[in-house]
């Protein structure tokens, strides 16, 4: 069976600390997935980067087969640097025709000497954030290639014939006319290179998390993350989000398609939060719950867009073992439900019990993957996480 | 047509000018860039405080008869103080309050400040008397051709380079500006090291206000014109050199306000003189939009 | 006798009684002082609607927008200008002044709105100043600082607006339409998304809304109400002029709704309602050359709630509960 979701050879930097190294994993239909590992391993790292919060250094995510972070291609980030060397080049050769312009009329302007100097400089400090792939380089490129076309497009419809270049009699045109429609199109093909989709990836135009939601992703999150001031039963709507259409139209003018559904939504909402067995607590602000069903409106927050994968960050984090139990039982009513989960957890009860497939990470690397049974005798993830000897695994 | 002499010392003279427009808006900066390093909030107050500076002085020459040199001193050890203080009853209690009750308690001290000093001063505006200072401070210190140099503009450039010598002398050379540092990188820790926190935090904030009222007597000898709103124009611009310089970073500051200082002088002169302060918004936003870390600054990270 | 426990369950017929009572205003005896009263209740009114027009910004997404008067001068400008040289009434004006004052706040939004708190408070500041700085330079467009005078009334049917009790009402009458507006917001799958970005972003984000495109959703519609009201204001006051639409407006309608609740929409009313009456009060009481100082009061009232009352008067979470009470009663489950 194909995966629905493959990670290959992922990494994260922050700065100088890498947080993540070259990561591969894969996720089935139906799998339950644990991931587990000490504290600063990478594992809400790894999510972050699954959800899109993260932007990774290198690798490829591929969810049901689409593509979520792209390939890092070395010929890509090749031909970008050339393309910004040749983005100088450009530079240097229109300001001395620049300069021949104005000069006729004015032997030496110190104001037009340094505004030449100013915009070369401008163009080399682009030249080197392009190269280090800073998004607001791309950004500004864009802007100058775009004004050096138009300065392209000035000088072939309004150069005069009568002009000269400066001390001799050279008609400028001559001159210009060949740079400017080389200069031209030269600028054309830098855009068409900058725009491609995979060079805006590798500047840091991923897919967004609201994006990844709608493709079928939801997550659950470390620190709680609920809408605290808001009503349990609307946390649950905007769970639903994704899948509804209304906007604004709709929401003005109450048009019937927009009544319908937000009876419909407020019949979900209901059914996910009796799914986890909060419904008696859907008008109460999701800041007045208990620890436990924080946790538990969480996980039906995620469930409300109907997800494929859900990722669940450390669900059982302060439960007691009734609770935990309880969770356990809800867990695989999900997976029931045909959807694949993807879970950290660091109480190994609930971890060996759910888990069909186990990867195990230390220091952003990954130390062992395999079935739980596995994994419990893995001497390397004894030393790491686990403690001591074989004899002190847990059952 | 110009002779080349001609439009050189124009462009040379406003150069001048702007760079000692420049030291004065560094002074400024100095102090907003300071206190977001160490609490990451905009101090929008700071600007009123550099206006104080230029009232209390007025104040002490005109009404207390003090001499200039005396007032100016006593004026920068009273806005210190006054810095302390508005840390101590505005931002201190919302120390871990979201961001948005602090950035909005920041902005009402500020309009707090401005109206009373509105209040109490008057709306006209006020100049020094000429008297203050010995008269060889308006003649020229040094001239080629068609730019001049004002004792005054060297004393004023004196002042800022000093200041910023010493500021670079305190922290990176003495014990409580490492701690600045280290409050400014991660508070937590620097507090589990043993750091005094909030002492720090009111040292920088008295350092900060301490050159932000130099700026303003400065400032107010210079254009010899000082009015209640001043400081809000001021302190805008020297936000702007900043964040240009890279807000967090005090050489950015300096760098910055350099910067912004000549941009504006030849932006009034070269391209319109009515626009001359929203040069100082354009770059602003130019600089937040395209560049927020800013010239030197640290990036400014993602977190979730 | 009326059902009090039914209409606490049923919010419309409090508001009816309300609206009532407002339309009665203009006929209650008051002595010779009625025009006057009615100029400071339209006053009021009218800063209700700039507070409910800024309120979706901070109040709802949690934003702060320090440059609202920019979009109150775009549509004061715009209903003068377009007034005077073409003519046109105020049923025309209003739609194309908010329609200006949207324009302006995509324009404005979309590059800022990915900004983090601080640095989005600056843009919008560093815009409204822009925004002043060119009403006031650009003579050719708006006469500059010496102002826009002899903007005609609005008329209704041909008949020309030109009593105290007449702008009231018209100005109640938008009060209305911005009310209906925002409610209708608040309560869709548009509104929940705004409150979803204003309590936590990244979990917003993982919900599935677009953080970008519902921020400049909220911060367009917020600048086309500022825009109504300004256009409002031109044709009321007949004369405007650059020094009207100062910075210090725009912390007097934060402060409005700072006092009153940031997010709450009964909350920012009820601030509009008590803080503008009292600046009248003040100008009664004050001295001129105090009173031009009173915005001395309004930071105090900033600073003083933020550190005792950051949630306001009516705050957000109590609206929130009061609504979910009110939904569970209607199920009645």
């Amino acid at each position: 069976m194909k995966p629905v979701l493959t990670v290959t050879r992922l990494s994260k930097s922050f700065g100088g600390l890498s947080a993540l190294k070259e990561i591969t994993l894969a996720a089935h239909p139906g799998q339950i997935v644990g991931i587990i590992g000490p504290n600063g391993a990478g594992k809400t790292t790894l999510f972050n980067c699954l959800a899109g919060l993260y932007s990774p250094t290198r690798g490829q995510i591929r969810f049901q087969d689409r593509a979520v972070v792209p390939e890092f291609s070395e010929a890509r980030a090749h031909h970008i640097r050339r393309c910004a060397v040749l983005f100088m080049a450009l530079g240097l050769v229109w300001l001395p025709l620049f300069w021949s312009f104005f000069l006729p009329a004015a032997f030496f302007k110190v104001e037009l000497v340094l505004l030449g100097i100013f915009i070369l400089a401008m163009r080399f400090s682009l030249m080197r954030g392009l190269m280090r792939f800073q998004m607001w380089a791309w950004g500004l490129m864009v802007l100058f290639l775009l004004s050096d076309l138009f300065f392209a497009v000035w000088w072939l419809i309004r150069l005069s014939p009568s002009v000269h270049l400066t001390g001799t009699h050279i008609p400028l045109r001559c001159l210009a006319w060949p740079w400017a429609i080389g200069a031209g199109v030269f600028s054309i093909y830098l855009m068409i290179q900058l725009f491609t989709r995979q060079v805006r990836q590798i500047y840091g135009f991923r897919q967004s998390p609201d994006a990844i939601c709608q493709m079928g992703m939801a997550r659950t999150f470390q620190n709680i993350r609920l809408f605290f001031n808001l009503s349990v039963l609307d946390n649950v709507k905007i769970g639903c989000h994704a899948r509804m259409k209304a906007g604004v139209w709709g929401a003005l003018f109450k048009t019937r398609a927009q009544r319908e559904e937000e009876a419909g939504v407020e019949r979900e909402a209901m059914e996910c939060l009796r799914f986890v067995g909060l419904e008696k607590r859907a008008f109460n602000l999701a800041g007045a719950l208990a620890y436990g069903e924080q946790r538990r409106l969480e996980i039906a927050r995620a469930m409300a867009s109907r997800p494929k994968v859900l990722l669940l960050d450390e669900p059982a984090a302060g439960m007691n073992p009734r609770e935990s139990s309880q969770l356990i039982r809800l867990i695989l009513d999900i997976r029931e439900k045909g959807i694949t989960v993807l879970i950290i957890e660091h109480d190994m009860r609930v971890m060996m019990s759910l888990a069909d497939y186990i990867y195990a990470l230390d220091y952003g690397r990954l130390i062992a993957e395999g079935i739980p049974d596995e994994i419990r005798n893995n001497a390397q993830v004894i030393e790491a996480y686990l403690g001591g000897g074989p004899s002190h695994a847990p059952t | 047509m110009d002779s080349l002499l001609d439009q050189s010392s124009l462009f040379l003279q406003q150069l001048v000018n702007g760079i000692t427009l420049g030291g004065v808006y560094a002074l400024i900066a100095v102090g907003y860039t300071m206190v977001y390093g160490v609490i990451q909030l905009i101090n929008f107050a700071h600007g009123e405080i550099y206006m104080l500076g230029a009232f209390l002085a007025y104040t002490m020459v005109t009404f207390l008869g003090l001499p200039f040199f005396a007032a100016f001193i006593l004026t920068i050890l009273i806005c210190s103080c006054f810095g302390i203080i508005l840390d101590v009853i505005a931002y201190r209690p919302l120390r871990n309050a979201p961001r948005l009750a602090a950035l909005i308690t920041a902005i009402g001290m500020s309009i707090f400040l401005q109206n009373l000093a509105l209040m109490i001063w008057g709306s006209q505006i006020k100049s020094y008397p000429r008297e203050i200072l010995p008269s060889i401070f308006y003649q020229t210190a040094w001239g080629l051709g068609e730019v001049t140099l004002s004792w005054l503009q060297v004393f004023i450039l004196a002042i800022t380079v000093v200041s910023m010598a010493i500021l670079h002398l305190i922290i990176h050379r003495t014990r409580i500006g490492t701690a600045m540092r280290a409050v400014s990188l991660d508070k937590t820790t620097s507090a589990l090291m043993g750091i005094k926190v909030n002492r720090v935090i009111s040292f920088t904030f008295a350092i900060g206000s301490a050159m932000g009222g130099m700026a303003g007597i400065l400032v107010g000898l210079y254009y010899n014109a000082i009015f209640p709103t001043m400081g809000y124009i001021a302190g805008i611009k020297a936000f702007a050199a900043a964040v240009l310089g890279g807000i967090g970073s005090v050489p950015g500051a300096m760098l910055g306000g350099g910067v912004l200082g000549i941009a504006e002088v030849i932006g009034a002169g070269y391209v319109s003189s009515e626009y001359r302060d929203g040069i100082s918004y354009a770059v602003m936003i130019a600089v937040i939009l395209f560049k927020p870390s800013g010239l030197i600054g640290r990036q400014i990270g993602e977190k979730a | 006798m009326m059902d009090l426990k039914k209409m606490q369950k049923n919010p419309r017929f409090f508001f009816l009684g309300l609206v009532f009572l407002a339309l009665l205003l203009p006929w209650l005896p008051m002595g010779g002082s009625t025009n006057y009263v009615i100029r400071v209740l339209t006053t009021a009114v009218l800063y209700m609607v700039l507070a409910l027009g800024l309120n979706i910004v901070p109040g709802f997404t949690g934003l702060l927008d320090l440059g609202y008067v920019g979009f109150y001068g775009i549509g004061a400008y715009t209903s003068g200008l377009l007034a005077i040289h073409y003519n046109m009434g105020l049923w025309l004006i209003l739609p194309l002044a908010a329609l200006n004052g949207a324009l302006w706040g995509i324009l404005l939004g979309a590059p800022t709105l990915r900004l983090t708190g601080d640095y989005f408070a600056i843009v919008t500041f560093g815009f409204s100043e822009l925004v002043v700085l060119v009403i006031r330079n650009e003579l050719w467009l708006t006469r500059g600082p010496m102002g826009l005078p002899g903007i005609p009334p609005p008329t209704l049917f041909g008949h020309p607006l030109t009593r105290d009790w007449e702008f009231f009402y018209l100005i109640l009458f938008i009060l209305l339409i911005v009310l209906a507006v925002v409610t209708r917001l608040q309560d869709s799958r548009v509104g929940r998304a705004w409150f979803a970005i204003r309590e936590d972003e990244i979990a917003a984000q993982c919900c599935g809304v677009n953080l970008i495109r519902y921020k400049v959703t909220a911060f367009a519609i917020s600048a086309s109400i500022g825009a109504m009201a300004g256009a409002f204001y031109a044709k009321w006051f007949k004369f405007i002029h650059p020094d009207m639409f100062k910075f210090w407006e725009s912390i007097l309608i934060l402060c409005l709704i700072v006092f009153g609740g940031m997010g709450s929409i009964a909350g920012t009313m009820l601030g509009a309602l008590i803080l503008i009456p009292l600046s009248e009060v003040l100008r009664a009481v004050l001295p001129q050359s105090l009173f031009s100082a009173r915005y001395l009061i309004y930071g105090l009232v900033l600073v003083l709630m933020m550190r005792w009352r950051p949630e306001g008067l009516i705050p957000f979470e109590r609206a929130q509960a009061r609504k979910a009470w009110q939904a569970k009663e209607r199920l009645g489950s």
